[in-house]
């Protein structure tokens, strides 16, 4: 076994510069040991992983999470990922999200219509936690009655920054659990034209079974509400730091699209996906044996100076470098077309309202870290009084 | 003459090159791309499919020679 490296994922100084975190991180080379967890930082040494799901198996993320139900279809190797793929990404796919946009714009604009008379907000509160939660009820036809209710499962479950469960997140997991089995029942009882209602829709030799659609819903519920916050968070966070590169934006909302691409390279919000190994296997130069949990760091990949010229900046004159904020690979983020519409209503929407805007006096946001999503903990924005 | 080729093995449907290069590449129901066989390939457009070559997160996108 190599020595192990001084490196350590904890150790990242991560909570007010993502930059100098990912920079630590990869001061540990292209593919690194430390302690019991490989970790592949280069984009070269991600993008060999996310081309060889046969090899870096992601069996982990059901054996790392501990959740009884697989987490579909993120868990699944191939060829059994095919199955759950194929029925899924046509119901993500940009055509089905082109027709969500009215929908989608409408209920951005409530959000912020309701702080825009104030002259400042939490945009992480108000707006970035509460959106996507929204949007994923909708989409799955849950009642939006419940979404202060889903958002607390929702927060306890992925807040954590300990190792760990606690009794909290053990309760959270159990309610949420059951708040899903019994919405499933329902849908089965009362189909509607909702996402889920199509999945189980699904009969003879293709149908999906119970534990099946539990842990789809539970997998979406944990890596597509707290993703999208952090990333509106963050986009929000960049503008209101550049006054420059906001009103090139409001000049041109053109831009807006490559603004957010560059905004997700360098702002990974789900910055470590976790593969456990078949085989020994050789990764630039480096043998990781069979049985090793691997990280696979977009963080640092979406960072890496041979692909980036210029990583640590956002430069949208030349957005266009195919990052992996969103991994890649045959799991790529099933979510990414509804994420990056999201991301740009925001955007347009609270330009429409709120141009002028800037972070409260004093304050420094940050992100908690350890953590396995990253999202600023707060960002609270001053601006003109908008009557609305 | 040059022609766009996606490499089916390697696309996982990130359609970047449908939303950059919307006269060049289309998408599928899964929101796959696809290349538009009948574009006639000017200098114009040349730029355009050198952005979706570069903006692909899987590098699954090449210009070759007929």
């Amino acid at each position: 076994m190599p020595e192990t490296h001084a490196v350590r994922l904890e150790d990242a100084p991560m909570a007010t510069d993502r930059a100098a975190g990912w920079a630590y991180v990869r001061s540990g080379g292209a593919v690194f040991r430390s302690g019991d967890v490989w970790y592949l930082t280069s984009l070269e040494s991600v993008q060999f992983a996310h081309r060889h799901p046969e090899v870096f198996s992601s069996r982990a993320i059901q054996d790392l999470m501990g959740i009884p139900v697989p987490m579909i279809p993120l868990s699944i190797d191939p060829p059994n990922h095919l199955r759950f793929r194929k029925v899924l990404d046509p119901l993500f796919a940009p055509r089905v999200i082109n027709r969500m946009e009215d929908s989608l714009r409408s209920q951005v604009r409530e959000l912020i219509s309701a702080f825009a008379g104030n002259g400042s907000c939490d945009a992480v509160a108000d707006l970035a936690r509460l959106y996507p939660t929204q949007v994923f009820l909708t989409m799955f036809g849950m009642p939006v009655e419940h979404r202060d209710m889903y958002l607390g499962w929702v927060e306890t479950l992925v807040g954590s920054t300990g190792t760990g469960p606690t009794e909290e997140m053990m309760v959270a997991g159990m309610e949420l659990f059951g708040y899903l089995g019994e919405f499933i029942a329902d849908k089965r009882a009362n189909p509607a034209d909702d996402l889920l209602s199509q999945i189980i829709a699904i009969d003879g030799d293709e149908a999906w079974t119970n534990d099946e659609l539990l842990g789809m819903c539970f997998l979406f519920t944990l890596a597509g509400l707290d993703t999208v916050t952090g990333a509106i968070g963050f986009t929000l966070y960049h503008l209101a730091r550049d006054p420059e590169l906001r009103q090139r934006l409001i000049d041109d909302p053109s831009l807006i699209g490559s603004a957010i691409e560059e905004i997700l390279r360098l702002e990974s919000v789900a910055p470590n996906t976790p593969r456990i190994t078949n085989q020994d296997v050789e990764v630039c130069g480096v043998t990781i044996p069979a049985e090793s949990i691997v990280m696979l760091c977009l963080g640092t990949a979406n960072y890496d100076e041979a692909r980036f010229a210029d990583a640590a900046t956002i430069n949208i004159d030349d957005p266009d470098r195919g990052h992996l904020a969103f991994g890649g690979g045959i799991h790529r983020c099933l979510g990414s077309h509804l994420a990056r519409r999201e991301l740009r209503l925001v955007v347009e929407e609270f330009h429409r309202l709120i141009p002028d805007y800037s972070i409260a006096p004093d304050v420094q946001p940050e992100v908690a870290w350890p953590s396995g999503t990253l999202h600023l903990t707060a960002l609270p924005l001053v601006f003109p009084r908008t009557e609305v | 003459m040059k022609r766009l080729v996606i490499d089916t093995e390697l696309c996982t449907g990130h359609a970047r090159c449908v939303t950059l290069a919307p006269e060049l590449f289309t998408d599928d129901e899964s929101g796959y791309g696809h290349v538009i066989g009948d574009v006639e390939f000017t200098d114009e457009l040349r730029s355009s499919a050198r952005r979706a070559i570069s903006a692909c997160p899987e590098r699954a996108i090449s210009l070759v020679d007929d």
